[in-house]
């Protein structure tokens, strides 16, 4: 080997070490905001669910059985659950009408959408406490409708808390399912078409089917975003409307069991990885966050 | 003679727009209702009146509130547009492989529940001494932005030719003066809507504000939640318009720039 390129390859090798210096220099505020902002304080948290006064396990031992928690914690999975199904059966013809219209209907559409997105989630569910008040517009309506004499008692119970959900979640259902429902190619439901299949057996065996991931990513997010929810149901339920997040809240503000807060806060944590594990397992759910 | 019987296409299409409707409509209740007279709420109003909007300017605590949230919120996007750009150019420089693993890793503050960052975070920054104020909120805002960032910033790193840098590079040009000169025009969009997605989530966040801004760093909407949970007051509707105007005038402004982006990249093509 000549001297010229032992030179050049030791030139190539500094280059490297320099790039990949330079490379960790890109990441480091990221890591160190990560560590100690993220890690950290979770790791805090994370070992208070260890302290108790009982024992290492004792806050776990008293959540679990608890009356009270396990009541809270079914009623979060129940709403949970049926907060995910309706958002999904609402989402699914939505998402269909944003792939047949277009040019201007199509911008329209597409930013009923993504205009909620950007809203604060407060102000939409202060609008649904004015919008649902016994005095307010949709029991005025409903009067004239003759649907009712009296009004109706809409807040402060199941209905407000559905119905607000429902709606700060919705975008999260349709967009998976929107980009679920490009990706299918035409030609597949020409050909069931021109088989002689009937819409309706083109819909249930190759539509439906080919939409199912989306429709799988769209139900995980919209679940696992309900069941940390705090501020539409505090707001728009009543006292039997507790979920697990107000719980948790309650821990720390009201009862000051810091202990208990952090275990019912890591079984929230170990209750959304696992649903994320199984969901990873059928889709890429990555794939479906890049919808836009 | 045949009855016109709907097509199922037709009726789901309906059905469609009827939930879109329902996704828009009921979002801008709160505007009308803070142009009301009387003081209490009625929609629509039976006389409009601007004194709420007076009444709101007048108030220390609201304004004080409102103050604090464009604080926080251009703290928020300052940090969360250094880290997430840096982390943006890091990732472009990986491996593809290992490139998810890393996105992920910055994305998980996502996964993880709000209300379990927010009581984490307000056990840390009250051992720290940050909880209640400014920069303590800011940091924790971020930690939810720095991911919108990124993904922005990746989508324009993305369409960049790296055959730029490299021949700015070859040309005798060193890494700082190819960042200013080629690297960051051609991120620029996706940095300012990483900015302005910053902006809006932290303006907008409830959650984590309620635990740590304590009064010292009290913004707009932990003012309005703190108003709601007592009485709908007209102000509160007032508080309310404010923060969706901001919010649809930020997202009217991102749509316009976006589109002069695909216009102008067209236009080169």
């Amino acid at each position: 080997m000549t001297r010229v390129e032992t030179t050049q390859a030791w030139r190539g090798h500094d280059q490297r070490l320099g790039r990949a210096a330079m490379t960790f220099l890109l990441f480091l505020p990221a890591l160190i905001f990560l560590g100690v902002w993220f890690v950290w304080p979770l790791g805090q948290l994370i070992l208070l669910s260890f302290q108790a006064e009982g024992g290492a396990f004792a806050a776990y031992q008293e959540i679990l059985t608890s009356e009270v928690f396990r009541i809270v914690f079914f009623n979060t999975l129940k709403l949970a659950v049926f907060v995910t199904i309706i958002c999904t059966i609402l989402a699914y013809p939505a998402a269909w009408l944003l792939t047949r219209v277009k040019g201007f209907w199509f911008s329209i559409a597409l930013y009923c959408i993504l205009v909620p997105f950007w809203i604060s989630i407060l102000v939409r569910t202060f609008s649904w406490m004015l919008l649902l008040e016994r005095s307010g517009p949709v029991n005025n309506f409903l009067i004239t409708l003759g649907v009712t004499d009296q009004p109706l008692k809409l807040l402060f119970n199941d209905f407000g808390v559905y119905i607000g959900m429902v709606h700060v979640l919705l975008p999260y259902a349709v967009l998976p399912i929107y980009s679920s429902m490009l990706k299918i190619d035409q030609r597949l439901l020409l050909a069931s078409d021109s088989l002689g299949a009937s819409g309706h057996t083109t819909f249930f065996k190759i539509f439906l089917p080919l939409t199912l991931p989306g429709v799988t990513a769209g139900a995980t997010f919209v679940f696992l975003l309900a069941l940390g929810f705090y501020i539409t149901p505090a707001l728009l339920g009543g006292p039997h409307n507790l979920t697990a997040a107000m719980l948790i809240d309650s821990f720390v503000n009201e009862r000051l069991v810091w202990p208990l807060a952090a275990a019912a806060s890591v079984i929230l944590l170990v209750i959304v990885l696992v649903v994320l594990a199984v969901t990873a397992r059928f889709v890429s759910l990555g794939s479906s966050v890049v919808v836009k | 003679m045949k009855r016109y019987k709907p097509s199922p296409q037709a009726l789901t299409q309906i059905f469609g727009a009827i939930v879109l409707a329902f996704l828009v409509m009921p979002i801008f209740a709160v505007v009308p209702a803070s142009f009301n007279q009387a003081s209490f709420i009625k929609i629509p109003p039976e006389e409009l009146s601007l004194q709420w909007y007076a009444a709101f300017l007048e108030d220390r605590g609201w304004m004080t509130s409102l103050f604090n949230s464009v604080r926080v919120a251009l703290l928020t996007t300052a940090i969360a547009l250094v880290i997430g750009t840096l982390t943006a150019l890091g990732v472009e420089r990986l491996p593809k492989r290992i490139r998810p693993i890393v996105i992920g890793a910055v994305l998980s503050p996502l996964i993880v529940p709000v209300i379990m960052i927010s009581i984490a975070l307000y056990y840390v920054t009250r051992s720290v001494g940050l909880y209640g104020t400014v920069p303590g909120l800011a940091l924790s805002h971020a930690l939810i932005c720095v991911p919108f960032v990124l993904l922005n910033v990746s989508v324009s790193l993305q369409r960049l030719d790296p055959n730029l840098a490299r021949a700015a590079s070859g040309l005798g040009a060193r890494p700082g003066y190819v960042f200013r000169t080629v690297t960051l025009p051609a991120i620029w969009p996706g940095v300012a809507s990483g900015g302005a997605f910053a902006f809006v989530l932290s303006f907008d966040e409830v959650v984590i504000s309620l635990f740590i801004a304590g009064y010292g760093a009290k913004t707009l909407p932990v003012k309005l939640w703190e108003q709601i949970r007592v009485e709908f007051t007209p102000v509160a509707a007032v508080g309310s318009t404010l923060i969706l105007t901001f919010t649809v005038v930020l997202f009217i402004l991102t749509r316009l720039s976006a589109r002069k982006r695909n216009s102008s990249a067209e236009g080169s093509q």
